[in-house]
């Protein structure tokens, strides 16, 4: 069943539908929470709080559009929200009991089912903005004509962004302790 | 829509190998994070489902006020967005903070740009509102400056002003004193005033 049939059958009153759309995007917006966040807790609840707003905005939502991008505009906002109301300042990674400390290796060092932990503390380092622009680019794999219609923000700008993201995410990479050393 | 791995972006980043090495370190983690758990998203729907009785409306305008929608409404928005009791590292069960109302509905905007160089807001509310303004940029940020007019007495307030081509940002002032914005709309960066949406005019876009 499309996202299209499911966002039809919810806005008629059938739960299982929404509850079949969260189940199909919850693990993405997790991803890209946890990644925005870098913490597991945080990211959880700016999900729920997402898939709340979603199912409550689903009379205003344009069959025109992919709903994975529209979800993921309400995500994004989520997720500035949240950094806003957390004072901006720079997070403390805190380790949680499932994460695996990886080395600073290529990604072939990092092994299916292993959270590339040093990536995850390196992206909490990054302004939210550069951050979310990588994401949105590398991660989710938007075009920046498709992050321009769901940020609001200019092409150009959001280039910057990718930009010096990447650069100060290199750095800050190859900065990582490695674990073996 | 899958989640499977995601060709490399098109774009003048692929010829990068500084870009390359990043992206793919990125979607690389995002493939090696472990997935979240079928019953997270389960427990997720459930609590989304359990704050209403019946389906979304698809229009504000075709809903019978309720009294207790602006008391979910602002429940909702203190409970998801404020959340002054919330401490900074426990909150997971909280959320029932919203379970205040059913069907509560979200404050929406939206803006057409029209022939002749303006641009029209339009606001709705669930909730009753004695006056809801306009502010942004384009008028200082003051809440005295640009206020809107309500239609119909449907909890659905309107403003159209001219406003140069490029970006601008703004926000809806609520009784003079609440500023609220539109969570699915986009969001500019934060200045330090809190979140406010943002709009690309582009007058040359019209048909």
């Amino acid at each position: 069943m499309t996202d299209a049939e499911l966002v039809v059958r919810t806005r008629a009153g059938e739960p299982d539908a929404f509850g079949a759309l969260v189940s199909r995007y919850y693990d993405a917006a997790w991803r890209f929470a946890y990644h925005m966040l870098g913490e597991r807790a945080d990211a959880e609840d700016v999900v729920q709080d997402t898939f709340l707003r979603a199912y409550l905005a689903i009379g205003r939502y344009d069959e025109r559009d992919q709903f994975r991008g529209w979800l993921f505009r309400i995500l994004t906002n989520q997720c500035r929200n949240f950094l806003t109301s957390r004072g901006r300042r720079s997070k403390r990674f805190v380790q949680d009991d499932l994460a695996i400390e990886t080395a600073s290796s290529p990604p072939a060092g990092v092994a299916p089912g292993v959270e590339d932990v040093a990536l995850v503390r390196a992206l909490s380092q990054l302004d939210p903005l550069q951050r979310e622009a990588l994401l949105l680019k590398y991660a989710e794999g938007l075009e920046y004509t498709e992050m321009t219609a769901m940020t609001g923000v200019g092409e150009s700008a959001l280039k910057m962004r990718v930009k010096r993201g990447s650069e100060r995410l290199r750095a800050l990479l190859a900065k990582a302790p490695d674990r073996d050393a | 829509m899958t989640d499977a791995p995601l060709p490399f972006p098109s774009g003048d980043e692929g010829h990068d190998p500084f870009a390359d090495e990043i992206g793919e370190r990125l979607r690389a983690s995002y493939r090696s994070l472990p997935a979240a758990p079928a019953e997270q998203g389960e427990r997720v729907a459930r609590a989304v489902l359990a704050t209403t009785m019946h389906a979304p409306s698809r229009r504000v305008g075709g809903l019978r006020p309720r009294w207790w929608w602006g008391a979910a409404a602002a429940a909702l928005l203190v409970a998801v967005v404020a959340r002054p009791w919330r401490p900074d590292l426990s909150r997971r069960e909280a959320d029932s903070a919203f379970a205040a109302g059913r069907n509560a509905l979200l404050p929406s905007g939206s803006t057409s740009e029209e022939v002749g160089g303006t641009v029209r807001f339009e606001f709705a509310l669930p909730n009753g509102a004695r006056k809801v303004s306009l502010v942004g940029d384009f008028n200082g940020w003051d809440e005295r400056a640009t206020p809107m007019v309500q239609q119909h007495g449907n909890g659905s307030w309107s403003a159209r002003i001219p406003l140069a081509p490029g970006r601008h940002d703004y926000a809806f002032v609520v009784d003079g004193t609440r500023w609220v914005v539109d969570a699915l709309a986009p969001q500019a960066p934060d200045a330090g005033y809190g979140p406010t949406n943002t709009v690309v005019v582009d007058f040359e876009a019209l048909p």
